[in-house]
């Protein structure tokens, strides 16, 4: 059973949990607004969570929803002002703020400054627990205690990372998505329609950064330890080239730049060293290329085409 | 103290306000802020540090080194990751997107090439200090403070005054309308982007001799900064840049004289936020 084995599936955990991520990048930019703050959300997910479970003792899956809304709160102070300004506010103000965070974080006490957290509770863990409660033991399904736990780790990011996405998806199609979908493609026509613009614009960003704190403190509670510079400038970089190499147009973008950023690294371990160099590639080249990402709302429709060889429902949704 | 202080800020915030013209002459031209600068200006910076420490080359040698690696690479990114972008109908953010890009290019060359670690300046010049009465400046303060502001004044009347100053004015106004009067705007731009390098450059060795080393981390940092005075004083302002990045200067320093020193990054970026909710458009700019 070389598929199950730990290392590989905290691989696969972990190109879920960048989907997520991706997914909350996505969302803010399907406003046609540049958050570099989602670092700075997941690390105050990640730091709420982590303290409410550790020396609160909450239950881990209240405190990582806890620091979820944490980070919207802040999202909610931090955009209150600049989201009213040109979308440059916005991306210098975060990235702003993701800096402010860190430095805070690695100056508190409570979060043990730059040694960070360790010793969390784990999602596998307190899953195993429960597992056992209904009687399913590792032993009877033939598979190692550690086993169990990143398979149920895994799992249980698998059914989370649909709901997040049959969310999008259906957010996508709702009133609230097509509005998303007018202020990207038209700010001023789409306040001349009567859509309350900064509103929209604002729910965008809470809901990105509320996704990216559950993140965070996903993260802390898989990985077990957290230092304020896991959250740094580079993994903005890191979550933004997600959203800049897939494309940002329609969700399965995002989505495509998380799955190839997180397993390239993984499949040739050559590549690993030279991450962040590929990463930076990647942005000129798509950018100067391709603007839009590789992955548009035609593509789908382009590749239905040719399948079926009419255009259907896909071409009526597109529009 | 408190003058002793004011020096020391005003020494560093002369640099910083340095950084952020280069921000504000490429926004003023093209719209877009250029993230990959602090980046750029360290890599420069960096081959002059290592001219002089390897190669015993003079101080002047160091700044030459700086503004000609610094303006080249500046020239590099206008070709690799601006000029692409003005081609044809691209989303408003694709240039930060890949400016961005380019800083993390010239970043992990920077590790690979140079090393992460700290290097130092040679010690040899600016130990003498001046005393008078209540401060005591140190000559290369006074250096630093000397290149800083005459580098702006010729700055403030190449720009006002001359020929190619006015080319830039009239690209920075309008692009188009440039280009039908006959103003190669494709040239002023890459005028443009190596004078902004070329400026960090300066000040990037001006940092070295404050500091008395480089790391290659600092072209992220002291670029944040920059970000934070081309908001302080409003997107676009040379002016506000100017002031601003001088007022930076003494806040930081005064955080750490008399609040938390560790602490001292966060100032620059906890002072756009305040500005942000109080004066959006920043202190000098108009408003949007």
């Amino acid at each position: 059973m070389d598929l199950l084995n730990p290392y590989n599936l905290q691989v696969f955990t972990f190109i879920l949990l960048n989907g997520i991520l991706a997914i909350s990048i996505y969302i803010t930019l399907s406003t046609g607004q540049l958050s570099l703050g989602h670092a700075g959300f997941m690390s105050i997910g990640a730091f709420t969570a982590s303290i409410l479970s550790k020396q609160a003792e909450m239950p881990i899956f209240v405190a990582i929803l806890i620091g979820g809304l944490a980070a919207g709160i802040i999202a909610l102070l931090i955009g209150a002002p600049t989201l009213k300004l040109h979308g440059l506010y916005l991306a210098i103000a975060t990235l702003g703020f993701g800096e402010v965070i860190r430095v805070i974080f690695l100056n508190l006490k409570v979060t043990n400054g730059a040694l960070g957290l360790t010793g969390l509770k784990s999602i596998g863990n307190s899953l195993y627990d429960l597992e056992k409660a209904i009687g399913l033991q590792a032993q009877t399904l033939g598979i190692s205690v550690v086993q169990m736990k990143s398979l149920t780790t895994m799992l249980f990011m698998v059914v989370l990372f649909a709901f997040v996405l049959f969310l999008t998806l259906r957010l996508n199609r709702s009133r609230l998505g097509r509005a998303f979908e007018a202020i990207k493609a038209d700010e001023t026509a789409a306040r001349a329609m009567g859509l309350q613009v900064a509103y929209y614009k604002m729910l965008a960003f809470i809901i990105g950064s509320v996704l990216a704190g559950v993140c965070g403190g996903l993260y802390a509670h898989i990985t077990t330890a957290i230092t304020p510079d896991d959250f740094n400038y580079h993994k903005v970089v890191e979550i933004l080239s997600f959203a800049v190499i897939g494309g940002s147009e329609v969700v399965w973008g995002p989505l495509f730049g998380a799955l190839v950023l997180t397993s390239l690294p993984e499949v040739l371990r050559g590549l690993a060293e030279y991450k962040m160099l590929m990463y930076g590639l990647i942005m000129v080249g798509v950018m100067a290329f391709r603007p839009h990402g590789l992955i548009g709302t035609d593509t789908f429709q382009k590749l239905f085409r040719r399948r079926k060889g009419k255009t259907g429902n896909e071409a009526k949704e597109g529009m | 103290m408190f003058w002793q202080q004011l020096v020391n800020g005003l020494t560093v915030g002369s640099t910083y306000s340095l950084i952020a013209l280069g921000y504000t002459l490429i926004f003023g031209v093209l719209g877009i802020v250029n993230m990959a600068h602090g980046q750029i200006f360290i890599f420069g910076s960096l081959v002059g540090l290592i001219l002089m420490t390897s190669m015993q080359m003079p101080l002047g040698v160091a700044f030459l080194a700086s503004i000609v690696i610094s303006a080249l690479l500046g020239l590099v990114l206008e070709f690799a990751a601006l000029r692409p972008l003005r081609k044809k109908n691209v989303p408003h953010l694709a240039s930060l997107i890949s400016t961005i890009g380019f800083a993390i290019i010239v970043e992990e060359a920077m590790n690979k090439l140079f090393g992460a670690d700290s290097r130092a300046f040679p010690q040899s010049f600016g130990g003498k200090a001046f005393d008078l009465g209540i401060i005591q400046i140190r000559l290369v303060d006074l250096i630093i403070l000397g290149i800083a502001l005459i580098l702006m004044f010729v700055l403030h009347f190449w720009i006002q005054k001359t020929k190619m100053g006015k080319a830039i004015r009239a690209t920075a106004e309008n692009t188009d309308t440039a280009s039908l009067l006959g103003i190669n705007t494709n040239m002023v731009i890459i005028v443009t982007v190596m004078l902004a390098s070329a400026l960090g450059g300066v000040a990037g060795i001006l940092i070295g001799m404050a500091y008395s080393a480089l790391i290659p981390t600092m072209g992220m940092t002291l670029g944040f900064k920059g970000l934070a005075v081309l908001i302080l004083g409003g997107v676009g302002s040379i002016p506000g840049a100017m002031v601003c990045g001088v007022l930076l200067g003494v806040i930081e320093v005064f955080t750490v004289a008399y609040g938390d020193s560790s602490y001292r990054d966060a100032v620059a970026f906890g002072l756009i936020i305040v500005i942000l909710l109080l004066k959006p458009e920043g202190l000098f700019g108009r408003k949007a």
